[in-house]
């Protein structure tokens, strides 16, 4: 693989992976839990945009944002039934009904849609070739989308009231409360804002690849170790270490382990050393545990567990 | 099959989970230990077993191979995630579960990949006609139910457990009281993980055929149900949780000859109703079926 096309697949997972990770930070760091149900919420974007598109053969356009609004919706309803009873509670159970949840919804989602994985019928997509690398127009609309999605969030959290209610949130809920903010009015909004990202995260990862039971599930461990390693809290953060996450998934991949301990002239090993593919999923959780180890509140400014 | 083979097989399922959330009790219910990677002690002690018996070694050198195996991943797992805070402690768990399947699924010299390893022997049975075995070997099982509940019991009243409970109650004044912590910490989760190890073990004889789809998250989170429901901190409780869950959980399996679905509809639904059964009981009835015994001193 020519190291463009390297960068190119690492930036188009980043991004995928960033839509999920600036969601799942915010309510991490104002609910002050880790919601396992996150890659739930992903999984419902994609699922319902299969519905509309391909069920109710609606435009595709038309079909991603209703599904992206009613995943909102549905990460509100998620709190209402359940989190908001759990305020007072210890993280503890908050982190166990959030685990209840994610085995629920994606077992819902399974027994409506069945176990096997499906796709978005798309017209065939077309592939451009530039610099030794190629990329499809679908990979070509995702980092559009994902790219002004991000810069829409950013307006969103500095130029609107919602936002500065939301940063102030984040950094301290008392002296927010204090200053006349309406804490739940606000957090209803995080739970809607951040459901609407996840789901179109889970949306465009489905369109480039597929959609299947297994996808929330997948994903939630790289999102988790984006949002630590941008430092919990950390909106910015947590879409640079996703991209930071996709980098290394994707170059720890495609390096030759050999040459790497070469460099060191210790010992020497003569075949190619490569990480096989099927251990992608660990790069992410050694990645994970050396950030834990080393920057417990991530590579840029961010809080400790809670 | 018959009516008699069905309730062996129930309760030697029983016997053998109720091992495995005795073992995430010592760990969550005793400690306040949040461990999301529970199915990994259990897939390490029914891999232990299985390759070593399967190479010649005789079921009880397995079998104590297995707890042994698991208790040390449970202490190294420990290692670098006891200074955590619960979330990341949570997170990092659930990678390690992952990474174990991952390597049962890959290393194919160790473990023989997705084709798994079959005919594992079943101990002692010469001893007994093919027919009557299941019977044989729910008697071992619940041999070791028993042996864990006795030695659970011991050290849920002993100096150890009592300061397990207080770090899962307030981790400073245990500290303040001069406590390791983190000692204790290690201990509960090598504890723990060799009760899954030894329950893998028994599983891995019984099935005679193991492979990594048998060590999915979901095992992780039936356990964790178990738990939940039965009662954290409370030995009763968690066999009484493996007694509703396991039931439920197989007795299903039969409703697909009278519901009009697919088999794969009717297995989905039934993880949606011990997914809400896991939140309502979090939200409604948190300390579980059977509340722990806490001994209250007025001061």
């Amino acid at each position: 693989m020519s190291s463009v096309q390297i960068i190119l697949n690492a930036v188009i997972f980043g991004s995928q992976l960033g839509l999920l990770a600036l969601g799942l930070t915010m309510t991490y760091s104002i609910l002050r839990f880790a919601n396992f149900a996150h890659g739930e919420l992903a999984l419902v974007g994609a699922y319902l945009t299969y519905l509309f598109s391909v069920n109710l053969k609606l435009h595709f356009l038309l079909a991603l944002i209703s599904a992206i609004g009613l995943t909102g919706i549905v990460a509100v309803l998620s709190d209402r039934l359940i989190f908001k009873k759990l305020r007072e509670a210890p993280a503890l159970a908050l982190i166990i009904a959030s685990l209840g949840l994610s085995i629920s919804v994606r077992h819902i989602m399974s027994a409506i849609w069945g176990p096997d994985p499906l796709g978005y019928k798309q017209a065939l997509a077309k592939v451009y070739n530039f610099w030794g690398a190629h990329i499809t127009s679908t990979q070509l609309i995702i980092l559009m989308v994902a790219g002004s999605a991000m810069v829409f969030f950013h307006l969103l959290l500095h130029r609107t009231k919602l936002g500065k209610a939301m940063r102030a949130l984040s950094d301290n809920r008392s002296l927010a409360q204090d200053r006349g903010i309406d804490v739940e009015r606000i957090i209803t909004w995080v739970w809607f804002i951040c459901g609407c990202y996840a789901g179109l995260g889970g949306a465009l990862i489905a369109l480039e690849t597929a959609l299947w039971p297994e996808l929330g599930f997948q994903i939630i461990l790289p999102v988790f170790c984006a949002a630590i390693l941008g430092g919990v809290g950390n909106v910015y953060g947590a879409v640079a270490g996703a991209l930071v996450l996709g980098f290394a998934e994707n170059i720890g991949l495609s390096i030759n382990w050999s040459s790497v301990i070469d460099l060191f002239k210790i010992f020497r090993i003569e075949r190619m050393l490569f990480i096989p593919t099927e251990y992608k999923t660990a790069i992410s959780f050694l990645m994970l545990v050396l950030v834990l180890i080393f920057f417990p509140t991530g590579i840029m400014k961010g809080r400790k567990g809670h | 099959m018959e009516f008699g083979s069905i309730i062996v097989y129930f309760t030697i399922m029983i016997g053998i989970f109720a091992i495995l959330a005795l073992g995430l009790n010592v760990q969550y219910g005793f400690s306040g230990l949040v461990n999301f990677g529970h199915v990994a002690f259990f897939a390490i002690g029914a891999y232990t077993s299985a390759i070593v018996t399967t190479a010649g070694t005789p079921f009880i050198v397995g079998i104590i191979l297995a707890g042994l195996t698991s208790a040390m991943m449970g202490f190294l797992v420990a290692l670098p995630t006891s200074k955590l805070s619960v979330g990341y402690w949570a997170i990092t768990t659930l990678g390690i579960g992952e990474i174990i399947r991952l390597v049962a699924l890959n290393e194919e010299w160790l473990t023989k990949g997705s084709f798994g390893i079959e005919g594992i022997p079943q101990p002692l049975s010469k001893l007994i006609h093919i027919s009557n075995y299941p019977v044989l070997y729910l008697g071992i099982v619940w041999m070791f139910v028993g042996l864990s509940y006795f030695l659970m019991a011991k050290l849920a009243n002993s100096p150890f457990g009592r300061v397990l409970k207080v770090i899962r109650e307030e981790e400073d004044l245990a500290l303040a009281m001069g406590k390791p912590v983190f000692i204790f910490k290690l201990k509960a989760m090598a504890l723990g993980a060799s009760f899954a190890g030894i329950s893998g073990s028994l599983y891995a004889h019984y099935i005679t055929y193991i492979s990594p789809s048998d060590f999915t998250p979901i095992v992780t989170f039936i356990v964790w149900a178990m738990v939940i429901i039965g009662g954290k901190g409370n030995l009763v409780g968690s066999i009484i949780g493996a007694v509703i869950i396991v039931v439920f959980f197989n007795s299903t399996r039969y409703l697909k000859d009278f519901l009009p679905m697919r088999a794969e509809t009717v297995a989905s639904l039934r993880m949606v109703a011990i997914g809400i059964l896991v939140i309502l009981s979090v939200l409604y009835k948190p300390e579980g079926l059977i509340k722990e015994k806490k001994r209250t001193y007025d001061i």
